[in-house]
């Protein structure tokens, strides 16, 4: 019975030196603590490497790695003595539970600041560890409003909040297609049945009735085990409506697109908004024909920007992948972390906190002026734009300040 | 739960194996049940079928459109094709194993990924993948039987259960690993959607279907005309009976387990054009595929089949009769109806 005793006692010894280590001022893995200039800097990283979106939150996660090496390759931090950088990768599994716990346990590995989540639920809990702790965290992707509005001080986001994103939609959905000349006037909705896509369809038909549009049907749908759309297609076809709004995520998305060419409603368009899957370099592959003419009104990485396509082109080289908007946003948010660094010449929490807070940086992904962040943390300038998939590829279509080419409209998707 | 060898339970004609019994620790006792329902086959199609007019009938007075609802009834059925398919290995595996296979969606992602590679890197037709997809797959099957799940036969149900669950999350990870998390497809070529009286299908749907009877139509012939398969029902109905005839039931578990996740090979071929395909599009299925199992009777092929369909009837007419409710709300309901009215599911016995 001794010798058990004797090494549990040697496996905890370590756990508790590591524990009271973690309680040291985060921010100093080399040369002295607190205001003076450490080797390293370490930036944590919070996403879904495993689990079903996986896919997405490996993509951030390389993004982030990316801007790390391109920021250390410049030279790093200057004003810090040219400190270098350091990612530390959680997983989140995306789950909220596993987030926080991994956001709490890389604070006390001596992150500075966090980045993440891609899940609004996850972004919740990282946002109240961030806060207790007092480290800076810049979501990148995850849209719910209500992560906001608790009143932190040291959760900054990067993307449009879900009411920007849907009141948008609605608003681009009437200019654009008053502008082309056949004014939609019925509106079905197709919304997965999560707080993510409720939230953006009652947004939008809100809006959308307020700009003199009907809705038509509204039928949600469980993301999770939805197998056809072909019923809920021949509801909307039957309703004669005129334009459908899709709220939902890739695997959802290219389900509809299927039942859009199977079913062929008499639709003017097929308009996404904040969709998971019409705006992605993958979906026009894997929708083939029948994705054609589709809308996503979504944030975007800005393919009119020199800077933008450099990343574009070092990520495809690095990875062999072609990076997506949500991944653009984790490099920004690297940027953004790394930007405030420079400006602050100071590595603890706090006082980057405040050098966040005073952002001004011009954004990979295509926004109405800087990255600025409002008083409750939210980037100011942040802004969907109007995408559609036109011969197999997703272009910018709208507003005309950021289109690589003109919309098609009506689309008439799958006629 | 008790464990293997069974007590001689319900006898074989009726109420299916003494474990199917077993499971439904909480259902009426076998005495309980009303004679009529025992009557035969014919009765119980006949009053599935009944209730499925009514919910038709009920879904056009909700939807107040004949199109609408003839839709979502084809609709139905084709999916209930692709549940029946996958739920038939499963319910193999649960009937004669005792084995709540938790691996069975995972086994359905490895399939899905061979489809990829077939036509991806070979780049010929999606079905093709079938002839590489059910040998590889026996094999798979009948390794993880004989060399991780045989130790653990006898002993007491949850280890099985957790080293399923454990090979599924082994193998999402692995695919995770080596294809990566990105959504990957294998679309049908010439794939388009047929009208069907006025509702219309895509041809990878029908297809998918019509194999899903045909299979299911061979593994009932295996199950009732070959030595083999009277030899696995002999184990399903009870073990210590079967080695007492020279039956070598180790063996026998090692092909069932085998047949059964071949079964999910063929699915998952020809399931592979419908979903969009990554790491953990198998588990899209399992609770599905779990709850018709449960439903049509565990071990009858028959009752996955017919499960199946009812199934997915029950999702599409459910989201007509219950809208802005998940699918899975009117799944439960009729489950629950089912297991209270029928314990042992609607064809409980092999084959």
């Amino acid at each position: 019975m001794k010798k058990p005793w004797i090494a549990a006692a040697a496996m905890a010894l370590p756990l508790m030196l590591t524990a009271c280590g973690g309680s040291t001022p985060p921010g100093a893995s080399g040369g002295g603590g607190g205001g003076s200039s450490p080797d390293t800097i370490t930036i944590g990283s919070v996403h879904p490497l495993s689990g079903a979106s996986a896919g997405d939150g490996q993509q951030m996660d390389n993004a982030a790695k990316l801007a790390v090496d391109d920021i250390n390759a410049a030279g790093g931090i200057d004003c810090l003595k040219g400190a270098k950088l350091k990612l530390d990768s959680a997983d989140s599994q995306g789950k909220p539970e596993v987030g926080q716990s991994e956001a709490q346990r890389l604070i006390q590995n001596g992150a500075v600041a966090l980045l993440g989540t891609y899940q609004s639920a996850v972004s919740q809990n990282v946002a109240a560890v961030a806060e207790r702790n007092k480290v800076p965290f810049v979501i990148d992707v995850s849209s719910a409003d209500a992560i906001l509005q608790q009143g932190y001080k040291f959760t900054f986001r990067l993307q449009p909040s879900g009411t920007v994103l849907a009141e948008k939609g609605a608003q681009f959905l009437s200019d654009l297609s008053k502008k082309a000349g056949s004014q939609a006037k019925t509106v079905a909705i197709l919304n997965e049945q999560g707080p993510f896509g409720t939230a953006i369809a009652k947004t939008f038909s809100d809006k959308a009735k307020s700009l003199g549009m009907n809705i038509g049907p509204q039928i949600s749908y469980d993301p999770a085990n939805v197998s056809d759309f072909t019923t809920q297609m021949t509801t909307i076809k039957e309703s004669g409506a005129d334009v459908l709004m899709v709220a939902g995520y890739y695997r959802d998305g290219v389900l509809a697109a299927k039942a859009v060419s199977t079913v062929k409603p008499t639709l003017n368009a097929v308009w996404g908004v904040a969709n998971g899957a019409f705006d992605t370099p993958q979906f026009p592959g894997e929708a083939g024909a029948a994705g054609e003419g589709f809308f996503d009104v979504n944030y975007r990485l800005d393919m009119t920007n020199k800077d933008t396509q450099k990343v574009v082109k070092a990520f495809k080289a690095k990875y062999n992948d072609d990076i997506r908007t949500a991944a653009v946003l984790s490099y920004d948010a690297v940027r953004v972390i790394a930007d405030a660094l420079g400006r602050s010449c100071d590595a603890s929490p706090a006082k980057l906190r405040d050098a966040i807070a005073k952002t001004k940086l011009d954004a990979l992904v295509a926004q109405d002026g800087p990255i600025q962040f409002t008083e409750a943390g939210e980037n100011e300038n942040a802004t969907p734009i109007v995408m559609q998939v036109q011969s197999g590829e997703v272009k910018q279509v709208f507003p005309e300040g950021s289109a690589q080419t003109k919309p098609v409209y009506p689309a008439s998707p799958g006629q | 739960m008790t464990t293997p060898p069974r007590a001689g339970g319900a006898p074989l004609t009726e109420g299916g194996t003494a474990t199917a019994q077993e499971k439904e620790a909480d259902a009426p006792p076998p005495s309980g049940r009303r004679p009529g329902w025992r009557s035969s086959v014919w009765t119980r199609l006949a009053v599935s079928f009944g209730i499925v007019v009514i919910a038709v009938v009920l879904a056009y007075l909700r939807a107040g459109n004949g199109v609408v609802v003839w839709q979502a009834v084809l609709t139905g059925l084709l999916i209930g094709g692709v549940y029946g398919l996958i739920a038939t290995g499963l319910t193999l595996i649960f009937g004669v194993l005792d084995i709540v296979n938790f691996a069975h969606g995972a086994f359905l992602a490895i399939a899905l990924y061979i489809t990829v590679q077939a036509v991806t890197v070979l780049g010929v037709h999606p079905y093709l993948a079938l002839i590489a997809a059910v040998p590889l797959m026996f094999l798979l099957g009948a390794a993880v039987q004989r060399f991780v799940l045989a130790p653990a036969m006898g002993k007491p149900l949850e280890n099985q259960l957790l080293i399923t669950l454990g090979i599924a999350l082994l193998i999402d990870n692995l695919l995770l690993l080596f294809y990566g998390g990105n959504p990957k497809s294998a679309p049908l070529p010439g794939d388009h959607g047929i009208g069907v009286f006025g509702a219309v299908a895509t041809l990878s749907r029908l297809l998918a279907f019509a194999v899903a009877i045909v299979l299911a139509g061979l593994l009932y012939l295996l199950l009732q005309r070959t030595r083999l398969g009277t030899a696995i029902r002999a184990v399903a109905a009870n073990d210590r009976g079967a080695q007492m005839v020279g039956i070598d039931t180790r063996r026998i578990y090692m092909a069932t387990f085998a047949i059964g996740t071949a079964c999910a090979g063929a699915a998952g071929v020809l399931i592979a054009p419908l979903v969009t395909i990554e790491p953990t599009s198998g588990e899209l299925f399992n609770i599905v595929a779990f709850v018709v199992v449960v439903l049509g009777g565990m071990g009858s092929v028959v009752g996955a089949l017919v499960g199946g369909l009812i199934i997915g009837l029950t999702e599409q007419l459910g989201g007509l009769l219950l809208p802005g409710q998940s699918p899975l709300l009117a799944v439960f309901i009729v489950f629950v109806l089912v297991l209270f009215l029928r314990p042992q599911g609607l064809f409980g016995r092999i084959g």
